[in-house]
């Protein structure tokens, strides 16, 4: 009897628990979603790892390392230059620049003293042409 | 063998071709060693080129120095400032002015004071057109060589005027100090 009773409950159990019942509302919206979300984020991490595993071998992440050091070495050499480069070419414009100041400075005497030797001259050019008048 | 010796003339010729452009005496390039101060500037036309491309081109001097800069082939400034007078002597100046003995040079400027400020200042024509300029200022304590290679006019002269102190040149006050020639 008892046997009964207790394979009668676990029918009921069954019954109710194999019960169909409605999905609560925007379920399957919910679970679509998810689903596209996981299949789009999969095959950038599989890139992800796929490209990464590249430097699991010693002999590209030596050369990765070196490739790195050349390049800062090759710009910080380059940078030098320009920099060097740069400090002589203002050395040659201070250097031009003087050359145009004695040269200018120069032709300022010469012509001072140009027009000391004409003015001296002028008076003197008058009064022989008044004399001349007279 | 006939290469190699060609190559060596042509070399000597093009280094003998730019020193006749300008060569300062061995005497006077020994002054330096006499002098309290010496200026040398030694510009050819590349290092012209070179220096000119850092004038600035917003800074209206700069950029009529650079357009003044553009057309010459060479400038060369030597500048000897002594303690004494008489540090020099008359043939290390003459050594210098006989330079500008050779044909297409013509003196324009030559003063002689009693002061001893003497300026000689040349004009090298070709063509009728200006293809340089040297200035030799004797003073007591200072002795100045300044020469500019290159084809120059005097309206290129002339927009220096202002810029770094250098006067204005006109073709009236050229004929006057050629009149004013004082010895």
């Amino acid at each position: 009897m008892n046997f009964d009773k207790d394979t009668n409950r676990m029918e009921e159990a069954l019954k109710n628990a194999f019960r169909r019942r409605e999905a609560p509302e925007g379920f399957a919206d919910r679970v679509l979603s998810r689903v596209t979300e996981r299949s789009s984020d999969k095959p950038m991490v599989l890139r992800h790892q796929s490209w990464l595993r590249l430097f699991s071998q010693p002999l590209v992440r030596w050369a990765a390392a070196t490739g790195v050091c050349a390049a800062l070495v090759a710009g910080g050499i380059y940078y030098r230059n320009v920099q060097r480069e740069h400090a002589e070419g203002e050395a040659a414009k201070q250097q031009l620049v003087l050359a145009l100041r004695i040269a200018g400075s120069k032709l300022q005497l010469a012509k001072s003293k140009v027009q000391q030797v004409n003015a001296d001259h002028i008076p003197a050019d008058q009064t022989e042409s008044q004399e001349e008048k007279e | 063998m006939k290469k190699t010796v060609g190559w060596l003339a042509l070399l000597a010729f093009t280094v003998v071709a730019r020193a006749q452009d300008i060569k300062i005496p061995p005497d006077v390039e020994r002054l330096s060693a006499k002098a309290k101060e010496t200026v040398e500037v030694t510009m050819d036309g590349p290092m012209l080129r070179w220096a000119s491309k850092f004038l600035s081109a917003d800074d209206p001097e700069e950029k009529k120095c650079a357009q003044l800069v553009a057309n010459l082939k060479g400038i060369y400034v030597r500048s000897f400032e002594f303690d004494d007078e008489n540090a020099y002597t008359p043939a290390e100046v003459d050594a210098l002015r006989s330079q500008m003995r050779g044909p297409g040079w013509s003196r324009v400027v030559g003063v002689r004071s009693q002061n001893q400020d003497n300026v000689d200042v040349f004009f090298k024509l070709e063509n009728d057109k200006m293809a340089g300029i040297v200035v030799i200022a004797a003073e007591p304590k200072e002795l100045t060589f300044v020469s500019i290679v290159g084809p120059l006019d005097v309206d290129q002269l002339a927009d220096l005027g202002g810029e770094f102190g250098i006067p204005k040149l006109d073709a009236k006050s050229l004929s006057k100090t050629q009149k004013g020639d004082h010895k």
